[in-house]
């Protein structure tokens, strides 16, 4: 039994074109290459954390002195900044957790 | 940090239209600047946004300024210092009513790009917090 397609809504014709970003097929790889991507997105954003540090405490220091043209700039850097500090710790978290995890095998 | 990409689109969102509240600020400022007829009116001042990254990272940019009418509005004001030999002056064409409803609209997109801040930075933390 052939189900029909879902029309678009409202109307938005046959002009709607799905492009897709990736090509079809390559997707997430459960294991091997997946996992290379993760370390390496990990690695990127804790290595990056001392970068987000350093331009949101050079943005807040021109707050401070009144250069500042932008609010919405200040409170995007100070919670990218704040976000990867909770990631490096939720990292540091729970690497210490699987370390203690295998201290804890019996031998 | 392409991690944390949504907030930089957002970022992005929110500058533009700050702009946009800035260059309707602007032009509601200088409503009853009158210029003489040998020059030309006060022109009100539109923020051109352009798509960047478009497809990929996303976000928007301020591509550049459009400007309105130069003619202006001819008003008959004989007793305006300015006012020519006719009596006549430049007003700036502004409608006040478009700018109210352009207000709105800058208002409304800056407080969409702030829900989008916040809606982001609770969903990256909520992530921080799996397997707990």
């Amino acid at each position: 039994m052939a189900i029909s397609p879902l029309g678009m809504p409202f109307g938005v014709g046959a002009g709607f074109e799905v492009t897709p970003l990736t090509p079809a097929g390559q997707g997430v790889d459960a294991g091997g290459t997946g996992g290379a991507d993760f370390a390496a997105a990990l690695g990127d954003a804790v290595s990056g954390l001392e970068a987000t540090q350093d331009r949101a405490d050079a943005v807040a220091a021109s707050a401070a002195t009144g250069d500042l043209t932008d609010v919405a700039d200040y409170m995007i850097a100070a919670t990218e900044a704040s976000l990867a500090t909770e990631l490096t710790v939720a990292v540091r978290n729970k690497a210490v957790e699987a370390f203690n995890d295998v201290m804890r095998m019996p031998l | 940090m392409p991690i944390f990409g949504t907030l930089g689109v957002s970022g992005s969102g929110l500058h533009l239209h700050r702009k946009w509240l800035d260059a309707v600020a602007d032009n509601l400022a200088n409503v009853n600047t009158v210029r003489p007829t040998s020059g030309e009116a006060f022109r009100q001042r539109m923020v051109v946004a352009q798509a960047e990254n478009y497809g990929q990272a996303g976000g928007v940019r301020v591509a550049g300024a459009a400007f309105g009418n130069p003619e202006g509005r001819l008003a008959h004001e004989p007793h305006h210092p300015l006012a020519d030999a006719e009596g006549y002056v430049r007003r700036p064409d502004i409608d006040m009513a478009d700018q109210m409803t352009e207000l709105m609209m800058a208002q409304r997109g800056y407080q969409a790009n702030l829900a989008v801040v916040d809606r982001a930075r609770d969903a990256y933390l909520q992530a921080l917090t799996l397997g707990k």
